[in-house]
């Protein structure tokens, strides 16, 4: 059975980590897959402006970065109760689909596959989100580079939504359309759907399992390469710049 | 341009939301800016898009014409987002 390689980050600073994403899918160490829980921080996707998005004054304890794929922010509170994956892949429309929103439901398969393991009625609503009964629990965003995919998502197991609210501007255009009156309905969390916590370390290991599942391979240990830990380096200065951050 | 002393024009896609900032002169954009959780590859391109209609007029048909050549030259793709999506969007901040 094929290989692939497997990281787990740990606790680490978005900064650093959206340098070391970045670096995976422009590196030569083939497909990955990891993990990651980041500190109490935002990240914004590539078209958001964070004086727009953001109550900046509201920010100042939160650590903000910008990613290189599209979509929302992903917020993360002190809780820490959030898994966040990336998956780097060569497309090859068997795997990773040429077809952007294919490719999207071809990875959020995995996250399907663990929510229904806890019994949920889990769904891949396009473009990018994983429901349960038709509330969010799970945003993916993606980008492509010479050939590669990056998709990084959360899962959420707990989220405060209120404080979400409170450091972002979000119009009400935002929900409108999805028939729901604000967006407290629309979201919803591993935690809450069960009725219990559950060990996060677990419902990761059932996502890494989910995950040899559903691509058919073995996730092996490994680490960043000599190259990748170069282009992290390199990188590293973007995601601390102002001009990255706030432009 | 002062984005929070210019008003936005707000339109939701399939794809995300899409808030512009616009400023106007002698009937055409001079400055656009936009904000928004769209998905759009290559990331980069947004930049062409924007720049390209800088001097365009400020009329529907012309602002779709614009972001539609730009997709076509730069090869973008934005699932559930369209060139129709960003003139709305844009529609609506030069009517606030």
């Amino acid at each position: 059975m094929e290989e692939w390689r497997f990281i787990d980050f740990g606790l680490v600073d978005i900064r650093d980590m959206m340098a070391m994403d970045e670096a995976i899918l422009k590196g030569d160490e083939g497909n990955t897959f990891f993990f990651w829980t980041p500190k109490k921080s935002i990240i914004l996707g590539f078209f958001q402006k964070a004086q727009v998005e953001l109550d900046l004054p509201k920010c100042k304890d939160y650590t903000i970065t910008r990613r290189i794929s599209g979509g929302g922010i992903a917020f993360s509170d002190d809780r820490c109760r959030q898994i966040n994956y990336g998956v780097v892949g060569t497309i090859d429309n068997d795997l990773f689909p040429l077809d952007i929103i294919e490719s999207y439901k071809q990875v959020c398969g995995v996250l399907i596959d663990t929510l229904v393991h806890y019994g949920l009625n889990a769904a891949f609503r396009p473009i990018n989100d994983v429901t349960v009964d038709n509330k969010k629990i799970s945003g993916n965003a993606q980008t492509r580079w010479e050939g590669k995919l990056l998709q990084n998502g959360t899962l959420l197991l707990d989220f405060d939504i209120e404080e979400m609210l409170r450091i972002s501007n979000i119009p009400k255009e935002k929900f409108l359309d999805k028939k729901i009156a604000s967006i407290r309905e629309g979201l919803t969390w591993l935690d809450r759907e069960l009725g219990q916590q559950r060990d996060m370390e677990e419902v990761r290991n059932v996502m890494k399992d989910k995950f040899e599942e559903h691509f058919h391979v073995k996730l092996k240990n490994g680490t960043l390469s000599k190259k990748e830990k170069e282009l992290t380096k390199n990188l590293i200065p973007k995601y601390y710049s102002p001009e990255w951050v706030y432009r | 341009m002062d984005i929070l002393k210019t008003k936005p024009g707000i339109h939701k896609s399939r794809g995300g939301l899409i808030r512009s900032f616009v400023i106007l002169e002698n009937g055409k954009i001079s400055d656009i800016t936009i904000s928004g959780d769209f998905f759009l590859f290559p990331e980069e391109a947004v930049f062409r898009i924007l720049e390209n209609l800088k001097g365009t007029p400020a009329k529907r048909e012309e602002l779709l014409k614009n972001i539609e050549e730009t997709y076509a030259k730069e090869n973008i793709q934005s699932p559930g987002t369209a060139p129709v999506d960003f003139t709305e969007s844009i529609m609506k901040a030069l009517e606030a």
